[in-house]
């Protein structure tokens, strides 16, 4: 069906709410288009407050979580502590004031910055609460799992020490 | 991600994944209009119901790194989905707001997403999706963008 046909049979808003149509400018036109777009672009980021860039930089943070968390890869990158460290990042420029901003000892926040140890579940929740609910206590839950889950499977030291305390293991082929 | 089940009034999840080679042999020119074969060496994603293989929409993005920019080549809902008789709400919003996502995801807060607008279907995009004209190009960034992504649950 060509797009007159579509034109007859749909009314302008179906239309658009059914596609988005292939473009079809001629290079000189893109060109055009491409330097029109820049300069509104560059007045609209004129405009964004420090709010709005914040908004935006937690957001990219939540969805790098949340990609990370489908795969079946495990990232070091991308552990609880590299995460929490790009999250204070973002606003903060010491530590000392993040921990006091959700009544963590220091000692305690520079300790799960480098995955010395894992985050309490209250403290998981206090980092959902300081997001404002753009990043969930689950999303932060899950990336301690995901990092639980690697250990268990890669420690062979605990594997050994472990073996000393186990008899009768089954006799299997 | 939801759309609304016109008829029953029921809301149902929705999934949107990148197109597979064995998609591409049942995307039908009468069920979803363009060729989407041409779109291959884009970002093409389809849409259907949680656990439903039937494709309900699809959308090409190019992504245009040195602007920060999501591209919307191209965007169809399946044929049983338009007009006044369509099943499905909200097909096209999800696909757009999908795109929004992308482009925080790549870009951040200067991430960006534009189209090239049919002259007679410019001020519905405008309307129902909060898109801004620039020219030639549609374009939604910052809070119009996150508006998107909180509206449709991304």
């Amino acid at each position: 069906m060509s797009i007159k046909k579509l034109t007859k049979k749909y009314t302008s808003e179906e239309l658009a709410d059914a596609f988005i149509f292939r473009s079809t400018l001629s290079p000189e036109e893109e060109v055009i288009a491409a330097e029109q777009l820049k300069l509104a672009r560059l007045k609209s980021r004129e405009n964004l407050t420090d709010n709005q860039r914040l908004y935006a930089n937690v957001l990219q943070l939540r969805f790098m979580i949340e990609d990370y968390l489908k795969s079946n890869q495990f990232n070091q990158e991308l552990s609880f502590g590299n995460i929490l460290r790009k999250y204070i990042a973002l606003n903060y420029k010491i530590n000392k004031k993040f921990a006091s901003d959700i009544q963590l000892d220091e000692t305690e926040l520079s300790q799960l910055l480098n995955n010395k140890r894992m985050p309490s579940e209250k403290t998981i929740v206090r980092l959902e609460i300081h997001s404002n609910n753009l990043i969930p206590a689950v999303s932060w839950y899950k990336l301690v799992e995901k990092q639980h889950e690697h250990l268990l499977s890669t420690d062979q030291q605990l594997r050994d020490q472990q073996a000393v305390f186990v008899k009768n293991k089954l006799s299997l082929l | 991600m939801n759309v609304l089940h016109i008829s029953s009034g029921k809301v149902l999840t929705v999934q949107i994944e990148s197109i597979t080679e064995e998609d591409y042999k049942q995307i039908k020119r009468s069920v979803y209009y363009f060729d989407w074969k041409r779109e291959k060496e884009h970002n093409v994603f389809k849409l259907s119901l949680l656990d439903d293989s039937h494709i309900i929409g699809l959308i090409s993005l190019k992504n245009i790194d040195s602007e920060e920019r999501i591209e919307i080549r191209l965007l169809a809902v399946s044929k049983e989905n338009r007009g006044r008789s369509k099943i499905f709400e909200g097909i096209t919003g999800n696909l757009i707001a999908f795109a929004c996502r992308d482009a925080i995801n790549r870009y951040g807060s200067n991430g960006c997403v534009s189209l090239y607008p049919k002259t007679a279907l410019r001020q519905h995009y405008i309307d129902k999706y909060g898109f801004i004209d620039s020219g030639y190009h549609l374009y939604i960034e910052a809070m119009p963008m996150f508006q998107m992504i909180k509206k449709f649950e991304l």
